[in-house]
């Protein structure tokens, strides 16, 4: 169990910067994911802290400790790969024995512990099978299990799950978050999946180009994104966003207008609003309230209803052909060319400005 | 239509036009004989010249040993039995050639049983060595990977006549030696030092090709293994022993039997080079063969036969003890 601290890390092959300067502090015990689209550097991060990479520029400190000279070996952390990279040649049991034979333990601990992992992880029926014996779900297992016998202060997971199908990957989601549970241990957790990120993380590191746009706990990302990126990226399906501009500021009201539509008036006021500016709407897919009826709101047109049974998803297109997908709870009467109006509820809308960052959060008298 | 397009156009025409020529003479095939019997029909060339230059021959081998006289054409070659290889076998002591009937057959087998073990062992060591060393992030090297194929490239004449102008006793290596104030030694005169140099001119010669093997097996090693070594603190040593090599294992073994099967086989660098002497000391089984079947006077193609014969069942033998032991390493 340790804390970790990113101070100033950068990192660069050759004359291409992947992080231009990353700090950030990771408690001990947390569940940290670091979640963002491919190639944002999350994964290099990643490496960075396990030491199979080295930092350009900066230090990395665990329990206070820099580790930026020390080899992967010796940093007291593990990693779970996301190809698994067991050992093809070797059983069960010798993968997850190899790196505590490695170390030169003595027997009687090593077999302890393998059958202390393979117990924990219920694979001790797999002791003496070799990989390619073993399906997917089996083979995460013993990647996780030969990370568990080597006892780490932090436990690292690169897109663990990627290679599970869908069904899985829930499983295995539940089994990972129990585990941290269990052993307690700082666990950092690589994924471009955001559900994996919400469901999993007691802090979220959203990362882009190598520069962590927000950190937080999953809801206070959800319910308050710093900008129009970490808005787009957390959440599924993802925030609906219209381009427009603040036509007026009442005392507890923001009237939004954009070409086309007609003016909406959002109750709850923002700090750094201001009349005229060129602002960005955003409002999550079920922030919508959706009236078959009345003339409120937007007027959007279904073009396709998607019925989940406990829920709807519609696909409306606005005025001025803009696409917004709106989630209804329970089994909407929309069909396929109705117009249904849409307006967001009190305080459940999001305002950016023309940078893209979040105009504070709205406040409600 | 664009030149580019035109010129694909036309390009495409002339490449179609045998297509074009041949199908209605394959169709017909297909009418006459029926699609099963086709695949025949695509087999055929090939089967011809396996059977023409390469099953044929060793029915005509077989024939040539159990005959006698120097005569070329079978039909005028008597049949002498196993008389040829009673004459191979017509030894007091096996392990004195001097008391053979034949004794430069069993100094070359002699020669090539030391020749074989050593010069594989050292062509797969220093063969692995290389490729190691290539898989790495070092720079230029795709150069290397060039220069060390390079000698694979040129014909074997070449090579021993390039070595050859090396180590001769005026050579450009008795030249350094004298020059660094050394005394200057015959290489090729001196049994010892002359079966050094035909073991090392045969492995300069082919190991590019068995590096180049060897690289993409230790290439088709996945590269996370080795990070999840480096996490378990694998030392680069029990890297090598208990990651590198059990993996590389299906592509040593066949490295392994290649290169054998080459040594074996060994003749045309150390003709040139050596010529099998000084005396009889780096004279290998092939030339043997050849000596007695075409160089000495008269022609005993009957003995040639029968020595050749021998060493293709021993290969045989060889071969299939590697198959067995491939086998038993891919079920554990």
């Amino acid at each position: 169990m340790a804390s970790l601290t990113l101070d100033k890390v950068t990192k660069s092959f050759g004359a291409v910067e992947v992080i231009p300067g990353v700090d950030l502090d990771i408690k001990d015990g947390e569940f940290v994911v670091f979640v963002g689209p491919s190639g944002c550097g999350k994964s290099t991060l990643l490496r960075l802290i396990a030491g199979l990479e080295d930092v350009s520029d900066g230090d990395i400190r665990i329990e206070g400790d820099s580790v930026v000279s020390i080899p992967a070996a010796d940093r007291g952390v593990a990693m779970v790969f996301q190809s698994y990279a067991l050992y093809p040649h070797m059983t069960v049991r010798e993968n997850l024995s190899f790196g505590l034979e490695n170390i030169r333990m003595a027997k009687p601990e090593i077999t302890r512990r393998v059958t202390e992992a393979a117990t924990l992880l219920q694979i001790e029926q797999l002791l003496e099978r070799r990989p390619k014996q073993l399906s997917g779900g089996q083979r995460q297992r013993v990647a996780i299990g030969r990370a568990i016998t080597r006892d780490p202060k932090i436990f690292l997971f690169d897109e663990p799950l990627s290679n599970l199908d869908a069904e899985l990957r829930v499983m295995m989601r539940v089994e990972i978050t129990k585990l941290h549970e269990r052993l307690g241990n700082t666990m950092i957790y690589v994924t471009h999946d955001q559900i994996e990120a919400m469901t999993m993380a007691d802090k979220i590191v959203v990362l882009r180009k190598g520069v962590i746009e927000q950190v937080g706990a999953p809801l206070d990302l959800y319910n308050h994104p710093r900008n129009l990126f970490v808005a787009g990226f957390i959440g599924s399906p993802r925030m609906n966003f219209v381009e427009g501009r603040i036509e007026a500021l009442g005392e507890h009201t923001i009237t939004f207008a954009a070409d086309g539509l007609p003016p909406l008036v959002l109750d709850g006021a923002v700090e750094g609003a201001a009349t005229g500016a060129p602002v960005t709407l955003g409002v999550r897919p079920e922030d919508f309230l959706v009236s078959h009826a009345a003339e409120k709101g937007w007027p959007a047109t279904v073009s396709i209803a998607e019925q989940y049974g406990a829920s709807s998803y519609l696909h409306c297109t606005l005025p001025g052909d803009r696409p917004v997908l709106i989630h209804e709870p329970g089994q909407s009467k929309a069909g396929r060319g109705d117009v249904i109006h849409v307006a967001p509820p009190a305080g459940r809308w999001h305002l950016f400005d023309a940078e893209g960052l979040a105009l504070g959060n709205p406040r409600l008298s | 239509m664009s030149a580019g397009t035109q010129f694909a156009a036309a390009a495409g025409a002339v490449v179609a036009l045998p297509a074009r020529l041949v199908e209605p003479v394959m169709y017909g095939l297909q009418r006459l004989l029926g699609i099963r019997r086709m695949p025949w029909v695509f087999l055929l060339p090939n089967l011809v010249a396996v059977i023409l230059f390469a099953l044929l021959p060793v029915f005509i081998n077989v024939f040539y040993s159990v005959s006698g006289s120097d005569r070329l054409f079978p039909w005028d070659r008597p049949l002498v039995g196993g008389a040829n290889y009673a004459t191979l076998f017509d030894c007091d002591n096996f392990l004195d050639p001097s008391t053979c009937s034949r004794d430069l057959f069993w100094r070359a087998l002699g020669n090539s049983l030391v020749f074989v073990p050593v010069q594989v062992t050292a062509m797969i060591l220093i063969a692995l060595l290389t490729a190691i060393c290539l898989n790495r992030d070092i720079r230029a090297r795709g150069f290397f990977r060039g220069i060390f194929f390079f000698p694979v490239m040129l014909s074997p004449v070449v090579v021993a006549l390039t070595w050859q102008w090396i180590l001769q006793r005026n050579g450009a290596l008795n030249g350094l030696i004298s020059s660094a104030g050394l005394t200057p030694v015959n290489w090729l005169v001196f049994p010892n030092t002359a079966f050094f140099w035909s073991v090392f001119v045969t492995v300069w010669a082919h190991m590019g090709f068995y590096t180049i093997i060897l690289l993409a097996g230790l290439q088709a090693i996945p590269r996370d293994v080795y990070e999840a070594a480096r996490m378990d603190s694998a030392t680069p040593w029990r890297v090598f022993t208990r990651i590198t090599l059990p993996l590389l294992k299906p592509v040593l073994l066949v490295v392994f039997i290649l290169a054998v099967i080459r040594s074996v086989q060994t003749f045309d660098e150390l003709y040139v080079l050596t010529g099998g002497g000084p005396g009889s000391a780096t004279m290998l089984m092939v030339q043997y063969i050849f000596e007695v079947g075409f160089a000495s006077q008269p022609r005993n193609f009957g003995l040639a036969a029968a020595a050749s014969l021998l060493l293709g069942v021993a290969l045989l033998i060889f071969t299939g003890i590697q198959m067995r032991i491939s086998r038993s390493g891919r079920d554990d």
